[in-house]
């Protein structure tokens, strides 16, 4: 046991900093979004009341709770990080029925863990929580997108593109083709994440072939794709109505869990963990890395730099194409379809942004960011049913609350310097 | 004044701190650090800076001394203004200040001039010098600082083309840029840290006289080595740090190589001595090299040479004279315009990096920070650049990490690295001695069969270098070939079996290290014919 003290301890040591500093920033951009409430004649505490309702929590005993759950969350991660090979092993050696009481020790305080934050989780509004975790599912994915790209030196952004394109790939498969249960669902979800990788190709081909500027060809990519999808979904894809898809088919659809939540976020959290193993665990997130750190170190390491971009590109691509699948057929909008004004997948590409950079560009740290965003779209509505907020001023309320949190990495990447990243020319 | 930039230049300092202006007195003392306490929490358990005591008189060349990691870096930036203090106090002329940026210090007086470079690498040198300045008058006429640093660089000496870009300059060059580009602001007191790691001795020698110039104007100079030689030829008082703590300070010309040397790592150290070469066959062969440098201007112009195995072959010449681009070349960094490379008799001309490397060639780069390390990084994800996909390094595409763990503690207890934290900490953090270490080290535990190293003791303390010498003498027992490129004609001498010397990017003379004299290879490398 003492060990684990020791792991807690070295855990929150490394967080502490970082903590802090988003803790600082997060009350600043608090305290400015208060000062647009009052400015415009709203009680701001009220307001601020009204949004936590997005996150579920509608009494004291809910803010407690969430503060309980964040502190075991916290313990869980410090406990697997100490124990980081063992619980598998422990859990294989259960389940070979050699029972040793360390196995068995590691095993029930994981499960301890969990069983105490389910216990916390009751305290809050079941309907709302699920509401803020359906909408967290698409922006965590858009946030691998960028994070992944700026790892591997690329300021990835179309991730916007990407999704529109992924969404109407899950909607064309989802709703023109008679195909087995879960067979239907893998494919239309496949073919997704597919052609938003394509979608994606496209600028890490002109970046690695002809040194195109990926900020200009994501950009252009992105409008490209808005114009492209309402075509293709009024053209192409219309169901009964004119300007939506047809109705995903039930074969296609993720199981609904509960309000708009549906077991997609298992899917999206389960890439996340992927897209942290494969940056942190195999040589080819080693490599993206280390170009995205220093090119000049990767290519003196014989690193193929080209390879690493378009890795980089291909990831982020697949990501934002689930994100985009997410909203058609991992989420009952509309009576599951997609529609031509695009609105249930619009600005999530550019949101994953900005939670990229709060999480620091972490696909682990932007899931918590994608909450915390997803809380506050959700808190939305209510700061508009009890108080009459408009809004438009909702969204600024946000914007200044994510530009306070995103201030911190901002400063340590600028701190940092990005270094430019050059194809150079020369032997291969 | 009549001209008004130089007025609008020096309105700043003038105007705000009339103090400082005052000219100072002979012997007084500008700078005074009183229990100078510096630590990292988190990252090191032991402060970095353990109350120090520290001053600078004007008139005086001040040596500070330590071995890798002693914190010489640290107390240099806090002076200068780069890192805060975590206790302690600073005066400046008596007066207590609080140096918060090293704008403030500038302003102050006092100016800093770094062991690692901080140039804009694609901007020239005029524009570089002009960036440090604080005005913001975006119509800045580059002529006027052009004008100034031609008349410093003529001065005190110190040859540079202001219109150069400082990508397309050696490190030699560069170092002579960073030091124009503080002088430019005229410091009372300069800092220089470790700045003779890459001249030649003669560069040595003239910086030496300039800093004598200096403090014969009534500057204080601070200046950070390793080498003895160098605090008996240039300073007045000397002090020494040891892992943060202050072993003392002392009058130069009272004091000996042995005490410091005991003080500074408790007991002598002597250099290995080489042993003559058993040669095998030739392992590195370069045919009538021509290589193009940055500008597209020819770098290197028709070098041939050869490196056989068990042999050490020592390139002499002062920087800038297409040794970079001789070793890119060969290391696969740089394209080859014309002529071959030969590894092993086969034809590696322009070849990939790592096809090259899987030659069985380590490569210790010239700029350990830009291209020997990432530092971002941690430490361990440094020690496994050349090897990550090698088993056991990883295992069909996943990181084998309690592997790597143990290789990298393994190579941190040999080559004596000072690491906090192998998975936590950013490499950026390490003292530059360290980094060299870790460079060393990865680069040379698989014993390889072919090495090309640039300066590789480049900011190593005594015992390091010693270290290293011995390392570089038991591979080549081993039959290991060896390809030195330094300005440091000590180095040479002492490892080399045969030196060519390089000018202009021609091999100008390659003789017998048994036979060579110093003096001549000097003349050489200066362009006479040998
Ligand atoms: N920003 C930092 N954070 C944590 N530790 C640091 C930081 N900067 C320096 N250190 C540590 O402080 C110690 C002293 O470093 P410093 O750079 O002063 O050494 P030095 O005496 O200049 O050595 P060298 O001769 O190798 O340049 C080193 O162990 C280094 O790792
Ligand atoms: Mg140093």
């Amino acid at each position: 046991m003492p060990r684990l003290f020791d792991a807690i301890r070295e855990y929150l040591g490394t967080l502490k900093r970082s903590l802090a500093e988003s803790l600082f920033a997060l009350l600043i951009g608090l305290l400015i979004g208060a000062g647009l409430m009052l400015a415009f004649g709203y009680d701001p505490i009220m307001g601020y009341i009204s949004m936590l309702k997005g996150f579920g929590i509608f009494t004291i005993e809910g803010f407690l709770a969430v503060l309980a759950i964040i502190a075991l969350g916290l313990l869980l991660a410090a406990f697997i990080g100490a124990y980081w090979a063992k619980i598998p092993q422990a859990l294989a050696r259960l389940w070979r029925k050699k029972i040793s009481g360390r196995s068995i020790s590691l095993v029930a305080i994981v499960v301890f863990i969990l069983f105490l934050i389910s216990r916390m989780l009751e305290f809050l509004d079941n309907v709302e929580l699920m509401e803020m975790l359906a909408y967290s599912v698409p922006l965590m994915l858009t946030a691998i997108t960028f994070a992944v790209g700026m790892r591997a030196g690329i300021f990835n952004i179309g991730a916007e593109g990407q999704v529109y394109m992924g969404a109407v790939a899950a909607a064309w498969i989802g709703g023109h083709f008679a195909l087995p249960t879960g067979l239907h669902l893998l494919a239309a979800t496949a073919f997704a994440m597919l052609i938003g990788a394509a979608w994606a190709l496209l600028p890490a081909i002109l970046k690695i072939r002809a040194g195109v500027h990926e900020v200009i060809s994501t950009i252009m990519l992105n409008w490209v794709a808005f114009f492209h999808v309402p075509y293709l979904i009024i053209n192409r894809f219309a169901g009964v109505h004119a300007e939506r898809t047809a109705t995903i088919l039930p074969t296609a659809r993720y199981p609904i869990l509960g309000a708009s939540l549906t077991a997609v976020i298992f899917v999206a959290l389960a890439a996340c963990v992927v897209v942290y193993i494969l940056l942190w665990r195999t040589r080819a997130g080693y490599e993206l890395r280390l170009v995205g750190d220093n090119p000049d170190a990767a290519r003196y390491a014989g690193i193929n730099i080209r390879r690493a971009i378009l890795i980089s590109f291909i990831i982020g691509g697949m990501a934002a194409g689930l994100a985009g699948a997410s909203q058609v057929i991992g989420r009952p909008l509309l009576g599951w379809t997609l529609p031509a004004t695009l609105g249930t997948v619009f600005g999530l590409g550019f949101s994953g942004i900005g939670i990229a950079v709060i999480g620091r560009n972490h696909p682990i740290g932007g899931i918590f960011a994608a909450l915390l965003f997803a809380g506050m779209l959700n808190g939305a509505k209510f700061m508009e049913y009890d108080w009459g907020i408009s809004s438009e001023l909702v969204v600024a309320i946000q914007g200044v609350i994510i530009i306070a949190l995103a201030i911190p990495a901002l400063l340590a990447m600028s701190r940092r310097g990005v270094r430019r990243l050059k194809i150079r020319r020369g032997p291969r | 004044m009549k001209n008004p930039l130089k007025k609008l230049l020096s309105s700043k300092r003038k105007g705000k701190k009339p103090a400082v202006a005052r000219k100072p007195r002979r012997g007084e003392t500008l700078v005074r650090a009183e229990g100078i306490a510096k630590g990292f929490p988190g990252v090191w358990e032991h402060l970095i800076l353990d109350h120090i005591n520290f001053d600078v008189k004007a008139g005086e060349v001040h040596a500070l001394l330590g071995e890798n990691g002693a914190g010489k870096t640290v107390l240099a930036n806090i002076l200068s203004g780069f890192y805060s203090l975590t206790k302690g106090r600073i005066y400046v002329k008596g007066k207590p200040v609080s140096i918060k940026s090293p704008k403030d210090a500038l302003e102050l007086g006092i100016g800093m001039v770094h062991q690692e470079f901080t140039l804009a690498r694609p901007l020239t040198v005029t524009e570089n010098v002009a960036l440090g300045l604080s005005t913001s008058n975006f119509s800045f006429p580059l002529s006027e600082v052009e004008k100034k640093l031609k008349e410093l660089s003529e001065r005190y000496g110190l040859k540079v083309d202001p219109k150069a870009r400082i990508e397309e300059l050696s490190a030699g060059e560069q170092q002579r840029v960073e030091i124009l580009k503080v002088l430019y602001h005229e410091p009372e007191v300069l800092i220089l840290d470790e700045p003779t790691s890459v001249l030649t001795e003669d560069e040595a020698k003239s910086l030496f006289s300039i800093l004598r110039a200096m403090a014969k104007e009534g500057r204080g100079v601070v200046f950070i080595t390793h080498k003895f030689e160098e605090v008996f030829e240039s300073s007045d008082r000397v002090t020494v740090l040891r892992l943060g703590k202050l072993v003392g300070t002392m009058k130069t010309s009272k004091t000996n190589r042995r005490e410091l040397v005991r003080m500074m790592m408790g007991g002598e150290i002597s250099l290995p001595k080489k042993k003559p070469a058993k040669v095998g066959k030739i392992a590195l062969e370069v045919k009538d090299l021509h290589v193009l440098g940055e500008r597209g201007v020819p770098a290197v112009r028709g070098i041939s040479l050869t490196v056989r195995k068990g042999e050490i072959l020592g390139i002499a010449g002062i920087a800038g004279n297409g040794q970079s681009e001789l070793v890119e070349a060969i290391t696969g960094l740089r394209e080859v315009t014309k002529g071959k490379v030969l590894i092993f008799g086969k034809d590696m001309t322009n070849r990939s990096p790592r096809e090259i490397a899987d030659m069985g060639m380590g490569h210790i780069p010239e700029e350990r920070r830009r291209i020997g390390t990432a530092e971002g990084m941690t430490v361990a994800e440094n020690f496994i650049m050349k090897d990550y996909r090698r088993s056991p390094f990883s295992n069909r595409s996943f990181l084998n990490l309690p592997f790597i763990t143990q290789h990298s503690k393994k190579m941190i207890s040999e080559h004596n690295i000072l690491v906090p934290d192998l998975w936590v900490t950013e490499t950026r953090i390490l003292s530059g001695g360290n980094i060299q270490r870790l460079i060393l080290a990865r680069e040379t535990w698989w014993e390889p069969r072919l090495i090309v190293a640039t300066h590789p003791t480049y900011g190593l303390d005594l015992k390091a270098v010693k270290h290293t010498h011995e390392l570089f003498l038991k591979l080549k027992k081993k039959g290991t070939a060896t390809l030195l490129v330094s300005e440091d004609l000590e180095e040479i001498f002492s490892l080399s079996d045969r030196i060519a010397v390089i000018f202009e990017g021609k091999i100008v003379g390659t003789m017998d290290a048994a036979k060579a004299r110093v003096h001549k290879i000097g003349l050489m490398m200066a362009g006479s014919k040998g």
